[in-house]
Order: C-alpha cells, then sequence, then structure tokens
C-alpha cells in the first residue's frame, strides 16, 4: 500500500547522512599538502604548545575550514531547495537571482572601503552581505510584484536582471580597486574558503542551523506551494506568511555563507536536483537531506580546490561552476518543456 | 433547517469590469449535488473561488456551515471545503501517494507529519478512486483522466463536507467525463458530502446534480431542480444556441442544434435517406 513519509524514515535516513558526513569531514581533513596522520592528529596536544603538529594542523586549520565548507554548502542547498519551491522554477537559485550578488556587492563594499567595527564574531563583512541580500530579496520581490499578475516569472525575471545589474557594479568596483585589495576582492568574487577561527564559524553555524530548522518547520507547505498558490490556500497554508518566512530565511543563510566565503555558485542548484532525483521531490526530507548532502559536496569540492594545484590553491567556486554549467544546461534542456505553462 | 452553504444577496466584479455577479442568493442543502452551469465569463469560476475563500465578495454574505467564511482561518476553512481544480501538471514530479497525503496538511502539527489515522484515510480515499494501483507513480506519468481521479482523491481524503470542483471533466474522453461523475455521485450518495461542480455539460449535470444553478451571463439567474432549469427555452436565451431536447427513460438530454449543421441539413440526413429508401 502507499508509502508515506514518516519521522521515523526520515531520521533514520538523516543519521546516516550525518554519520557520512562525519567521516567525510575527517578523511577531507587528513588531505593536504602537508601529510597528517589520523592517529597523531586524534592523540591530543601534548605537553606543550605546537607539540603535535599533526594534532595543531588538523584541529586548528583543516577542521575549521572543512566545517566552513559544511556550512556554506548546507546553507545554500537549502536556500535552493526553497527557493525553488516557491518560485516553482527548477531553475532558481541563489546565485541566479542575484541574492548571492547582492550579498557580494555588500561585501565589496566592506573590502573596498575598509571598514573595520566590530559585528558578529569580530567581521563586519557579514553585516554587509546580510544587508545586500536583504536589499536584492526586497528588490526582487517588489520589481516581480510590480510587473503583475504572473508573479512567478517575474520574480524570476527580476532575480536574473538585478543579479546581471549588481554583478556589472561588482565588475566597476573590482576595476577601480588598489592592486593589492585586487587579489583578494577577485579570489573572494570567485567562492574563496579560507580558514576561520572557531569563534566566527560559531556564530555563522547557530545562524545556518537556526535557519535551515526554521525552513523545516515549513517544509510540508512547500510541497503544496509547488502546485501554486490558489491549491496552496484549498489545502489550509497561509501562502503569504510561508512565502515571507521562506523568502526571509533563504536570503539569511545565504547571506551568512556569502559573508563567510564569497560567491559559490550552482551548489543551490545542483544539490536539490541530485537529491530528488533519489529521493523525490517531498520537501521534509529533501530539505535536511539535502543540507547535509551539500555539505558533503562543498567539503570535497574544497578539498579538490586546495590540493590540485598544491602547493597553490584554487577558489572552490572554480570547481563548483566547472561542475554545476554543464548541468544546469542538462536541467534547461529537460525542464524547458514543463516550465512552459509558467509564461 | 438551513443549509451547509448559504449565499445571501452576492455581489462581486473584478476591477474595472464592472459586477459579475448581482445580487445571488441560493442554499445548498448538506449532502445534495450541486451543479453550476452557464456560458463562459458567466462568473462560475469566480463563484466558485468565492465559496472557498479565495475572493471576498463586494457585497452580501457567504455562510458555511451556518458562520461567516470570513470567520474561518484558511486552516479551518481547509477542514470544510475542498476544491477540484481543472486538472495540471506539477513542476515537480511528487508520486501519487505524496499527493493525496497532501490533502491532510491542515490537520497536521509543526513539523508536517501524518499520523497512522491520516495514512488510513489517504489509503481509503485512493481505493475509494481507484486510484491505489498508481501509489508509487508519479502525475506526469499519468493520463488526464488517471490525474483527475487522483486530484479527487485528495479532495476525498481532505476529510470536508464541501467538495468544489472546477469543470472536473472538461479534458476527459467520454469514458471517463461518465466515470468522474459516478465518482463524485458516489462519494455524495455514500459519504455524504455535498458536491458544488461548475460544469459545461448540461446533460451530465441534469443526469447527476439534485440541484442546478444556471447563471446566465448578465446577473440573472435560476436555481432550482435540474428539470425546472434546464429548458430548451432557458438554454436557448443563456447559451444563444437552440437545442432539441429528448428523454431516455427518465433522464432528460439536450443536442445543440448548431446554424451550419442544421443548414447543410446533417441533423436531417438519415431521415432523407431513410425517405429514399
Amino acid at each position: 500500500m502507499a508509502e508515506i513519509l514518516t519521522s521515523k524514515h526520515l531520521l533514520i535516513k538523516v543519521s546516516i547522512g550525518l554519520a557520512v558526513l562525519a567521516v567525510i569531514m575527517c578523511l577531507c581533513a587528513l588531505v593536504g599538502t602537508q601529510k597528517i596522520s589520523l592517529e597523531k592528529a586524534l592523540a591530543g596536544p601534548g605537553d606543550k604548545a605546537g607539540e603535535n603538529i599533526d594534532y595543531e594542523i588538523f584541529v586548528g586549520v583543516r577542521l575549521p575550514r572543512v566545517i566552513l565548507a559544511a556550512l556554506v554548502g548546507a546553507a545554500l542547498a537549502c536556500s535552493g531547495v526553497v527557493l525553488q519551491a516557491i518560485l516553482r522554477n527548477p531553475l532558481a537559485d541563489p546565485y541566479i537571482l542575484g541574492i548571492s550578488s547582492g550579498a557580494g556587492l555588500g561585501v565589496i563594499i566592506a573590502i573596498l572601503s575598509g571598514v573595520s567595527f566590530s559585528f558578529w564574531g569580530g567581521s563586519p563583512i557579514a553585516a554587509f552581505a546580510f544587508t545586500g541580500a536583504t536589499i536584492t530579496v526586497w528588490l526582487v520581490w517588489y520589481i516581480g510584484h510590480f510587473t503583475g499578475k504572473s508573479q512567478v516569472t517575474g520574480l524570476l525575471l527580476a532575480g536574473v536582471v538585478i543579479n546581471a545589474f549588481f554583478s556589472a557594479v561588482i565588475m566597476f568596483l573590482t576595476s577601480i580597486a588598489r592592486s593589492q585589495e585586487l587579489r583578494s576582492t577577485v579570489l573572494w568574487l570567485m567562492g574563496n574558503i579560507t580558514e576561520k577561527d572557531f569563534s566566527e564559524l560559531r556564530v555563522s553555524a547557530v545562524c545556518i542551523l537556526g535557519g535551515i530548522i526554521g525552513l523545516f518547520t515549513i517544509s510540508h507547505k512547500l510541497n503544496i506551494l509547488t502546485f501554486g498558490e490558489e491549491e496552496a490556500k484549498a489545502l489550509g497554508v497561509d501562502t503569504g506568511q510561508s512565502k515571507v518566512v521562506a523568502f526571509g530565511l533563504a536570503a539569511f543563510i545565504t547571506a551568512v555563507a556569502v559573508g563567510l566565503s564569497g560567491l559559490i555558485g550552482f551548489v543551490g542548484l545542483i544539490i536539490p536536483h541530485g537529491v530528488r532525483l533519489v529521493f523525490g521531490p517531498d520537501h521534509r526530507q529533501l530539505l535536511p537531506l539535502s543540507a547535509i548532502i551539500g555539505s558533503i559536496f562543498l567539503i570535497i569540492a574544497d578539498t579538490i580546490a586546495r590540493v590540485i594545484v598544491a602547493p597553490a590553491q584554487l577558489p572552490v567556486g572554480v570547481i563548483t561552476a566547472i561542475t554545476g554549467g554543464p548541468f544546469f544546461l542538462i536541467l534547461l534542456a529537460r525542464y524547458s518543456r514543463k516550465i512552459s505553462w509558467l509564461k | 433547517m438551513s443549509g451547509i452553504i448559504e449565499v445571501e444577496n452576492l455581489s462581486f466584479g473584478y476591477m474595472r469590469r464592472g459586477l459579475i455577479l448581482k445580487e445571488l442568493s441560493f442554499e445548498v442543502m448538506a449532502g445534495t449535488f450541486l451543479a453550476i452551469a452557464g456560458p463562459n465569463g458567466a462568473g462560475k469560476t469566480t463563484l466558485l473561488n468565492l465559496l472557498c475563500g479565495l475572493l471576498s465578495p463586494n457585497a452580501g454574505l457567504i455562510k458555511i456551515d451556518s458562520a461567516d467564511i470570513d470567520s474561518y482561518s484558511i486552516k479551518e476553512l481547509a477542514q470544510k471545503v475542498a476544491v477540484v481544480r481543472q486538472e495540471f501538471v506539477p513542476v515537480f514530479d511528487f508520486t501519487v501517494t505524496e499527493t493525496v497525503s497532501m490533502a491532510r496538511t491542515p490537520y497536521l502539527g509543526i513539523f508536517g507529519f501524518e499520523s497512522k489515522s491520516d495514512r488510513q484515510i489517504v489509503n481509503e480515499a485512493m481505493e475509494a478512486t481507484d486510484t491505489a494501483q498508481f501509489t508509487s507513480r508519479t502525475l506526469g506519468s499519468l493520463s488526464s483522466g488517471e490525474r483527475q481521479r487522483v486530484f479527487i482523491a485528495r479532495a476525498l481524503a481532505q476529510d470536508t463536507p464541501i467538495v468544489l470542483l472546477d469543470e472536473p471533466t472538461s479534458f476527459l474522453d467520454l469514458k471517463h467525463q461518465v466515470g468522474i461523475y459516478d465518482l463524485l455521485k458516489r462519494a455524495q450518495l455514500e459519504k455524504g458530502k455535498t458536491i458544488v461542480a461548475v460544469t459545461h455539460d448540461i446533460n451530465l449535470a441534469a443526469q447527476y446534480a439534485d440541484v442546478a444553478l444556471l447563471l446566465g451571463g448578465d446577473c440573472s439567474y435560476h436555481t432550482g431542480i435540474p428539470q425546472a432549469i434546464f429548458l430548451p427555452e432557458q438554454i436557448e436565451r443563456v447559451f444563444g444556441v437552440k437545442t432539441f431536447a429528448g428523454n431516455v427513460g427518465e433522464e432528460k438530454f439536450f443536442l445543440p442544434l448548431g446554424k451550419l449543421a442544421k443548414d447543410v441539413g446533417i441533423i436531417t440526413t438519415n431521415t432523407n435517406r431513410d425517405k429514399k429508401q
């Protein structure tokens, strides 16, 4: 008889996913230019500071970076899941809708203007990213509604236009930047995961995990929203409230992710599709599993970016874009007929 | 005894288009089948959207189960009224079971998981609509008729006393049209549902409905038993088409007589041939 997702089944899948994530995190933290052994890395710091180099590298350098990649991957994947659901468009993601660019523009302004006030674990960048993302969401929302009845297409087009505009402003600001700022800005634009300290990660982790849990509470409503507003209302969903919560939290976690690691494209597109293909479109499992698999994907992509041209490092955005570009084209071909009814 | 749906002096018009419905009043008793018919643009779907709370009237009152429709929250109203719209294929590939189980949303807790009794209700609705055979198929892989049955299963699983349907058979062949109406009639008779169906097919409406509401397109309307509402002169006035009315047993049927068909004698061809022979 009919198979309906139960909380028990979901818990089992999420637990398995988290176990795999933990293993991947440990393995990827061991990989790098400096070879370290797991046994020594787990042996503890030793009596004197700096006595156990493997431990210092593992806990002090690699693990925070792996955790950072996991957080950013989870945030971008979940944001993609939510945006695709409320826009009823399988091609939506925070990057394509301009939310990442908005956050990015905020960060570029922070870097180039050299602001240095203390906020959110010491970095003003996250505050600028969040402001940029919020303004973008507001603009996309406003222009989308302004274009009339077909808000789904309107919102997507507004996102594309704003993305193009903000990208142009970012390019302009980059080209007038001083040379010493240029390299870090360009690297950041390409999506760059670097070592952060635990205090900064702690605040970001709370924000991202809190946002994902918030989105999970409306995940069953997202299922119905993909059928359209009229259907959702008929099934008892307060569509206005659900969309504001969904858009707001998606923008929030995207902004935190962009503030941490720059513009990393396609994670929000590839991961939800992959997970949907294997596990189906039920958002109650699509959201948590996309978070886990998004984390795993970005950890592996970052590990490749760290070692492929060692001792130099590639920005992780290069790896995700190389994987994501062709994937986007395949999706476009697959869904172009299906979304034609939105016109 | 008052009806489960009461509409009193209802008026509604879209901005800059004047009134579509004017001082409309009718009542639907619990457990009856109401068919709403009328020409395109007469306000049939608009009326359906008013009855499910998607639109608000400019004037007048709609009562569902003796209470003003505005007094219900969105969730409460979804426990009273289920809606089946004209069929469509959703963007994402939900399975039949996933789609039908969405009907339980108005009854779910914060994390939105169905209880054992919710799953039982979903299974029963699928059995009743003969969709249990499709459980793990996606909506996109079904035919129009099968998909419409799934949406009716969802409306039944919503466990509401009232089910509204907007042209439920518009894309279906004859066999599937009759199949859908049989299904609705069974839900009415066996489960005591109040069915309100917008339809273009006055023959099916006359056959299955207990009450009919004929919207005239000029804000006029007629309501009563189908035999009293669907009359050739009434249909000609409302739709602007002559009809031939006949009886098969106790059932009345209408055959629309197109001008072209009449002029070239298609209707009478058999008769002429019979005469020659």
